[in-house]
Protein backbone atom coordinates (compact mmCIF):
# COMPACT_ATOMS: atom_id res chain seq x y z
CA UNK A 1 0.00 0.00 0.00
CA UNK A 2 1.19 3.54 -0.50
CA UNK A 3 -0.33 5.16 2.54
CA UNK A 4 -2.73 4.26 5.53
CA UNK A 5 -4.16 6.47 8.02
CA UNK A 6 -2.41 4.37 10.65
CA UNK A 7 0.05 1.57 11.29
CA UNK A 8 -1.00 0.22 14.14
CA UNK A 9 -2.82 -2.68 13.22
CA UNK A 10 0.21 -3.73 11.52
CA UNK A 11 2.31 -2.84 13.56
CA UNK A 12 0.70 -5.12 16.54
CA UNK A 13 1.09 -8.15 14.18
CA UNK A 14 4.23 -7.76 13.22
CA UNK A 15 7.48 -9.69 14.53
CA UNK A 16 10.10 -7.52 13.11
CA UNK A 17 10.09 -3.80 11.25
CA UNK A 18 12.65 -2.92 9.10
CA UNK A 19 11.88 0.82 8.41
CA UNK A 20 13.69 4.16 6.98
CA UNK A 21 14.77 6.72 9.80
CA UNK A 22 11.68 8.56 10.03
CA UNK A 23 11.31 9.43 13.62
CA UNK A 24 7.58 9.05 13.96
CA UNK A 25 8.21 4.87 11.74
CA UNK A 26 10.51 4.68 14.52
CA UNK A 27 9.58 5.68 17.80
CA UNK A 28 6.03 4.11 16.57
CA UNK A 29 7.55 0.97 16.38
CA UNK A 30 9.64 0.98 19.50
CA UNK A 31 6.98 1.85 21.54
CA UNK A 32 4.91 -1.09 20.28
CA UNK A 33 8.35 -3.53 21.61
CA UNK A 34 9.14 -4.54 18.20
CA UNK A 35 12.71 -5.41 16.90
CA UNK A 36 13.52 -2.52 14.96
CA UNK A 37 16.01 -2.28 11.76
CA UNK A 38 16.64 1.14 10.36
CA UNK A 39 17.83 1.44 6.60
CA UNK A 40 19.72 4.77 6.09
CA UNK A 41 19.72 6.13 3.17
CA UNK A 42 21.86 9.32 3.49
CA UNK A 43 21.36 10.70 0.59
CA UNK A 44 17.53 10.91 0.49
CA UNK A 45 17.53 12.35 4.24
CA UNK A 46 18.41 15.80 6.31
CA UNK A 47 21.17 15.59 8.69
CA UNK A 48 18.87 16.45 11.25
CA UNK A 49 16.74 13.17 10.95
CA UNK A 50 19.33 10.66 11.34
CA UNK A 51 20.32 12.52 14.33
CA UNK A 52 17.57 10.03 16.78
CA UNK A 53 18.33 6.99 14.08
CA UNK A 54 21.98 7.24 15.22
CA UNK A 55 21.20 8.13 18.85
CA UNK A 56 18.58 5.01 18.85
CA UNK A 57 21.71 3.10 17.53
CA UNK A 58 23.90 4.29 20.24
CA UNK A 59 21.75 3.13 23.34
CA UNK A 60 21.41 -0.22 21.66
CA UNK A 61 17.20 -0.37 20.75
CA UNK A 62 17.60 -0.84 16.84
CA UNK A 63 19.98 -2.51 14.67
CA UNK A 64 21.37 0.07 11.72
CA UNK A 65 22.20 -0.59 8.52
CA UNK A 66 21.80 1.10 4.78
CA UNK A 67 20.53 0.04 1.88
CA UNK A 68 23.31 -2.32 0.63
CA UNK A 69 24.03 -3.98 3.55
CA UNK A 70 20.30 -4.94 4.27
CA UNK A 71 20.42 -8.53 3.51
CA UNK A 72 23.76 -9.47 5.21
CA UNK A 73 22.41 -7.39 8.65
CA UNK A 74 19.28 -9.67 8.69
CA UNK A 75 21.05 -12.52 7.97
CA UNK A 76 23.25 -11.56 11.07
CA UNK A 77 21.36 -9.55 13.23
CA UNK A 78 21.00 -10.53 16.62
CA UNK A 79 17.69 -9.01 17.79
CA UNK A 80 17.89 -10.22 21.34
CA UNK A 81 20.86 -7.96 22.11
CA UNK A 82 18.11 -5.22 21.81
CA UNK A 83 17.50 -2.93 24.64
CA UNK A 84 13.84 -2.66 25.26
CA UNK A 85 12.55 1.84 25.06
CA UNK A 86 10.92 2.61 27.90
CA UNK A 87 8.05 5.00 27.28
CA UNK A 88 8.61 8.74 27.91
CA UNK A 89 7.10 10.24 30.93
CA UNK A 90 4.96 13.42 30.22
CA UNK A 91 3.98 13.40 33.70
CA UNK A 92 7.09 14.56 34.70
CA UNK A 93 6.09 17.32 32.91
CA UNK A 94 3.28 18.15 34.06
CA UNK A 95 5.18 18.41 37.62
CA UNK A 96 7.43 20.92 36.31
CA UNK A 97 4.60 23.20 34.57
CA UNK A 98 2.49 23.11 37.25
CA UNK A 99 5.39 24.87 39.16
CA UNK A 100 6.03 27.51 36.15
CA UNK A 101 2.67 28.33 36.56
CA UNK A 102 2.14 28.21 40.51
CA UNK A 103 -0.05 24.91 40.62
CA UNK A 104 1.34 23.16 43.42
CA UNK B 1 2.08 19.42 11.63
CA UNK B 2 2.23 16.27 11.70
CA UNK B 3 4.81 14.85 14.57
CA UNK B 4 4.83 18.38 16.29
CA UNK B 5 1.04 17.98 16.92
CA UNK B 6 1.72 14.37 18.21
CA UNK B 7 3.98 15.50 20.38
CA UNK B 8 2.25 18.15 21.64
CA UNK B 9 -0.98 16.30 22.42
CA UNK B 10 1.65 13.71 24.49
CA UNK B 11 2.66 16.48 26.04
CA UNK B 12 -0.86 17.98 27.52
CA UNK B 13 -1.97 14.19 28.55
CA UNK B 14 -1.45 14.61 31.88
CA UNK B 15 -1.88 17.96 32.97
CA UNK B 16 -4.52 18.94 35.55
CA UNK B 17 -7.97 20.41 34.39
CA UNK B 18 -6.88 23.92 35.41
CA UNK B 19 -4.99 24.10 31.79
CA UNK B 20 -8.62 25.81 30.53
CA UNK B 21 -9.15 26.57 28.15
CA UNK B 22 -7.29 25.44 25.66
CA UNK B 23 -6.44 27.52 22.11
CA UNK B 24 -4.97 25.43 19.71
CA UNK B 25 -3.09 27.71 17.12
CA UNK B 26 -1.85 25.89 13.72
CA UNK B 27 -0.91 26.48 10.32
CA UNK B 28 -3.50 26.50 7.75
CA UNK B 29 -2.08 24.28 5.30
CA UNK B 30 -1.84 21.95 7.84
CA UNK B 31 -4.96 19.18 7.22
CA UNK B 32 -4.30 16.66 9.86
CA UNK B 33 -3.55 17.88 13.48
CA UNK B 34 -7.39 19.07 13.68
CA UNK B 35 -8.53 15.77 13.82
CA UNK B 36 -5.69 14.65 15.75
CA UNK B 37 -6.80 17.00 18.15
CA UNK B 38 -10.36 17.03 18.27
CA UNK B 39 -9.81 12.94 18.69
CA UNK B 40 -7.55 14.08 21.89
CA UNK B 41 -9.99 16.75 23.23
CA UNK B 42 -12.87 14.40 23.19
CA UNK B 43 -11.47 11.75 24.99
CA UNK B 44 -10.34 14.22 27.83
CA UNK B 45 -13.52 15.14 27.87
CA UNK B 46 -14.44 11.85 29.02
CA UNK B 47 -12.47 12.65 32.36
CA UNK B 48 -13.24 16.41 32.06
CA UNK B 49 -16.19 16.87 30.84
CA UNK B 50 -16.14 20.33 31.55
CA UNK B 51 -13.42 20.66 29.24
CA UNK B 52 -12.73 24.22 26.68
CA UNK B 53 -10.68 24.02 23.31
CA UNK B 54 -10.38 26.44 20.29
CA UNK B 55 -9.10 25.51 17.11
CA UNK B 56 -7.03 28.85 15.48
CA UNK B 57 -5.16 29.11 11.99
CA UNK B 58 -2.74 31.15 10.81
CA UNK B 59 -0.78 31.56 7.40
CA UNK B 60 2.62 28.70 7.13
CA UNK B 61 5.21 30.69 7.91
CA UNK B 62 7.89 28.73 6.75
CA UNK B 63 8.23 25.87 4.05
CA UNK B 64 10.76 23.35 5.33
CA UNK B 65 14.34 24.30 4.10
CA UNK B 66 12.77 28.07 3.00
CA UNK B 67 15.62 30.40 2.79
CA UNK B 68 16.57 32.64 5.77
CA UNK B 69 15.57 36.29 4.08
CA UNK B 70 11.79 34.74 2.69
CA UNK B 71 11.13 32.82 5.88
CA UNK B 72 11.23 36.37 7.33
CA UNK B 73 8.88 37.83 5.03
CA UNK B 74 6.08 35.02 5.47
CA UNK B 75 6.98 34.87 9.12
CA UNK B 76 5.89 38.56 9.37
CA UNK B 77 3.30 37.68 6.96
CA UNK B 78 2.18 35.18 9.15
CA UNK B 79 2.55 37.93 12.10
CA UNK B 80 -0.45 40.07 10.70
CA UNK B 81 -2.68 37.12 11.35
CA UNK B 82 -0.79 36.22 14.99
CA UNK B 83 -0.74 39.44 17.01
CA UNK B 84 -4.67 40.19 16.76
CA UNK B 85 -5.00 36.42 17.48
CA UNK B 86 -2.56 36.85 20.57
CA UNK B 87 -4.20 40.09 21.51
CA UNK B 88 -7.63 38.87 21.48
CA UNK B 89 -6.82 35.23 23.77
CA UNK B 90 -3.95 36.97 25.70
CA UNK B 91 -2.90 33.72 27.12
CA UNK B 92 -1.28 33.26 30.45
CA UNK B 93 1.05 30.62 28.72
CA UNK B 94 2.01 29.54 25.50
CA UNK B 95 3.30 26.25 25.46
CA UNK B 96 5.06 25.24 21.53
CA UNK B 97 7.31 22.48 20.48
CA UNK B 98 8.75 23.44 17.23
CA UNK B 99 6.85 24.27 13.77
CA UNK B 100 7.37 27.79 12.08
CA UNK B 101 3.89 28.70 13.36
CA UNK B 102 5.03 29.24 16.93
CA UNK B 103 7.96 31.95 15.89
CA UNK B 104 4.86 34.33 14.80
CA UNK B 105 2.68 33.61 17.86
CA UNK B 106 5.22 33.44 20.56
CA UNK B 107 6.82 36.91 18.64
CA UNK B 108 3.15 38.33 19.17
CA UNK B 109 3.34 37.37 22.76
CA UNK B 110 6.41 39.28 23.36
CA UNK B 111 5.43 42.44 21.92
CA UNK B 112 2.47 42.29 24.13
CA UNK B 113 4.63 41.86 27.18
CA UNK B 114 6.88 44.70 25.93
CA UNK B 115 3.94 47.39 25.42
CA UNK B 116 3.01 46.78 28.74
CA UNK B 117 -0.71 44.89 27.52
CA UNK B 118 -0.09 40.88 28.27
CA UNK B 119 2.45 38.95 30.24
CA UNK B 120 2.46 35.60 28.82
CA UNK B 121 4.81 32.77 30.03
CA UNK B 122 7.03 31.40 26.65
CA UNK B 123 7.36 27.24 27.42
CA UNK B 124 9.22 25.73 24.71
CA UNK B 125 9.64 21.95 24.18
CA UNK B 126 12.19 20.67 21.88
CA UNK B 127 11.27 17.82 19.59
CA UNK B 128 12.09 14.20 20.72
CA UNK B 129 13.73 13.94 17.02
CA UNK B 130 16.25 16.81 18.05
CA UNK B 131 19.29 15.05 19.79
CA UNK B 132 22.61 16.98 18.54
CA UNK B 133 21.29 20.06 17.26
CA UNK B 134 18.57 22.49 17.67
CA UNK B 135 15.33 23.28 14.83
CA UNK B 136 15.48 26.86 13.61
CA UNK B 137 12.56 27.31 16.01
CA UNK B 138 14.34 26.06 18.99
CA UNK B 139 17.75 28.50 17.96
CA UNK B 140 15.81 31.65 18.22
CA UNK B 141 13.22 30.54 21.24
CA UNK B 142 16.20 29.42 22.95
CA UNK B 143 16.83 33.26 23.94
CA UNK B 144 13.27 34.33 23.92
CA UNK B 145 11.57 31.60 26.14
CA UNK B 146 10.99 32.05 29.75
CA UNK B 147 11.93 27.87 30.02
CA UNK B 148 13.02 25.94 26.94
CA UNK B 149 12.79 22.38 27.49
CA UNK B 150 15.40 19.52 25.70
CA UNK B 151 14.89 15.74 25.72
CA UNK B 152 18.62 14.61 25.46
CA UNK B 153 21.23 15.05 27.45
CA UNK B 154 23.95 16.25 24.74
CA UNK B 155 21.86 19.40 24.16
CA UNK B 156 21.65 20.26 27.90
CA UNK B 157 24.99 19.73 27.58
CA UNK B 158 25.20 22.46 24.49
CA UNK B 159 22.48 24.84 25.66
CA UNK B 160 22.89 25.80 29.22
CA UNK B 161 20.30 27.59 30.02
CA UNK B 162 18.22 24.66 28.84
CA UNK B 163 15.72 22.01 31.03
CA UNK B 164 16.59 18.38 31.09
CA UNK B 165 13.88 16.46 32.44
CA UNK B 166 14.00 13.32 30.35
CA UNK B 167 12.08 11.86 27.29
CA UNK B 168 8.42 13.16 28.06
CA UNK B 169 6.51 12.61 25.23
Amino acid sequence: FRFKDSLAEDLRGADLVISHAGAGSCLEALEKGKPLVVVINEKLMNNHQLELAKQLHRDGHVVCCNCSTLVETLQSMDLTALKPFPPGQPEKFALFLDKVVGFQ
Amino acid sequence: TGGHTTEILRLLSCLSESYSPRHYVFADSDKMSEAKICSFEKKRAETFPNSQFTLDRIPRSREVRQSWTSSVVTTLYSMLYSLPLTYKLKPDLILCNGPGTCVPVCVSALLLGLLGIKRTIIVYVESICRVETLSLSGKILYYFSDYFIVQWPNLKEKYPKSVFLGRIV
